[in-house]
């Protein structure tokens, strides 16, 4: 991810950039976002994040986060995905499927039915990367500056922030930053 | 006049420096064991330095000045969102603390923005109840120039910290800002230090203030008065807090009444200072000048 500052004179664009590259790494969408610009202008108080969204990381399947232990025990190997295992099992198969401890799942399953639990999606970044997304430039963008104004494309997102109404003139700038990012990614 | 420092060293004929420190006239504010390491938070007058030193020399241990001992300081944060809290804020309230001082935090209600940044007025009254405040502000020049005017309204002594390294203002250290992480390198630890010198010279002009128009009974004093009366109870964390021309006395409300009554010299407490509930926490009690009261004994 490549993150880029201006307007706010050397030591902030310094220590935007660090919390651009921080808070987006803290929320696990590094990998998914190709670019990130802010435009900040202290003076009038108004801050353009744009963001481009990039590839996204491929979906976390019951075969990546589980090993067979047994015919009928399952070990979790990632916990940090068991709560969203657990439902998914849950609903799928109902009460075949027991949580025996912290990490141990009982489920007996027929020699057909293997291969499609193996490939049952646990979960799928694509679904709530936009949300992620938009809580980082929230936790970035000044806590003052409480007007937003969000513009979307399909692998664009941009943010303006002000503490006061935000103009037309503001708005064209969004989108001209979110051109320019377009024609950056085009050229690379 | 007190001065505070601090000792740390082994246990071996530790005792003797307690002893030493009482025949002088001296407190122990602070005092932690733990296996052979000992430190100690001393306050002695100012003219027994020499004695003290002698004694430490005997035992052999570090003994360091602390400059911001004895006062209670109050570090005010825009909001205590995650754009403030909890970075750069701890590490400056971590810092000031390994100083000597008492540090409490504080979010502003509506500190937030540049145009609409506000402090109320009970606000300002809690901040003027500590010794001194450090704000810190974000990265931008423009909004510091401009929240600068919050500052000015406070009556108590006051050190500003924000992110641009030149900014041609009173009470303002830069090169912190807005953080991430721990300020841990080299140079955030360097720029850490001359805001805590800044203080200490803030603090440093507060004291001479003081000494100017002494006070009827020492800080130092009257805690140790105030606890020989009602001990500290099990679970009550840091009962009575020392601070420059005072005491915060965070005790049960039954033990209050009794406060009055403490003698001090041949004056009571309720004689020699000003007893008001905190804002904050506890009890805020105010020494009168000399002055005013007359001496203790």
């Amino acid at each position: 991810m490549e993150a880029k500052v201006e307007g706010g004179g050397d030591f902030a664009n310094a220590s935007y950039t660090t919390i651009c590259q921080d808070t987006f790494r803290d929320l696990g969408v590094r990998a998914s976002i190709d670019r990130v610009y802010l435009y900040v202008d202290p003076k009038d108080h108004v801050f353009i994040i744009s963001v481009k969204i990039g590839r996204v990381t491929s979906p976390v399947k019951v075969d990546d986060v589980t090993r067979q232990e047994t015919q009928e025990r399952y070990r979790i190997t990632n916990e940090n995905y068991a709560p969203k295992l657990l439902a998914l099992l849950g609903d799928k198969y109902g009460e075949r499927a027991q949580q025996l401890s912290r990490l141990e799942i009982s489920l007996t399953l027929d020699e057909k039915e293997i291969d499609a639990f193996k490939a049952l999606i646990v979960y799928d970044p694509r679904e709530d990367l936009v949300t992620r997304i938009l809580d980082g430039m929230d936790r970035i963008l000044p806590e003052g500056a409480r007007v937003r104004c969000p513009i979307s494309l399909p692998d664009s997102l941009a943010l303006i922030a002000s503490e006061n109404s935000i103009t037309e003139e503001w708005k064209k700038k969004a989108e001209e930053i979110m051109r320019m990012q377009e024609e950056v990614s085009e050229d690379v | 006049m007190y001065k505070i420092m601090m000792f740390e060293g082994g246990v071996y004929k530790f005792n003797e420096l307690k002893e030493l420190i009482e025949d002088i006239g001296g407190f122990i504010l602070q005092e932690s064991v733990m296996q052979s390491e000992t430190m100690l938070h001393i306050a002695f007058p100012e003219e027994e330095e020499r004695t003290i030193r002698d004694k430490i020399k005997e035992l052999g241990g570090k003994f360091t000045k602390l400059p911001l001992a004895g006062a209670e300081i109050i570090i005010v944060a825009p909001s205590l969102g995650k754009h403030h809290a909890v970075n750069p804020m701890c590490d400056i309230a971590e810092f000031l603390r390994r100083e000597g001082a008492i540090t409490n935090m504080m979010g502003l209600a509506r500190g937030v923005g540049k145009r609409i940044a506000q402090i109320t007025a009970e606000e300002k009254k809690i901040i003027d109840e500590f010794d001194a405040a450090v704000f810190v502000f974000g990265d931008f020049k423009e909004c510091i120039e401009e929240k600068k005017k919050l500052c000015e309204t406070i009556e108590t002594p006051y050190l500003m910290v924000g992110g641009p390294p030149n900014l041609e203002l009173a009470h303002y250290v830069g090169g912190i800002g807005r953080k991430t992480d721990r300020m841990r390198r080299k140079g955030e630890i360097d720029t850490l230090k001359t805001m805590t010198a800044k203080l200490g010279e803030i603090l440093d002009e507060k004291r001479l203030e003081i000494e100017e128009d002494p006070l009827a009974a020492s800080p130092p004093f009257i805690e140790e008065m105030i606890e020989m009366f009602i001990p500290p109870k099990a679970g009550e964390e840091l009962p009575v807090i020392i601070q420059l021309d005072g005491l915060r006395i965070n005790i049960e409300e039954e033990d209050v009444g009794e406060i009055k009554d403490v003698e001090v010299g041949k004056k009571k407490l309720s004689e020699i200072c000003e007893i008001k509930k905190s804002l904050f926490k506890g009890h805020l009690l105010k020494i009168k000048t000399e002055a005013e009261v007359g001496g203790i004994y």
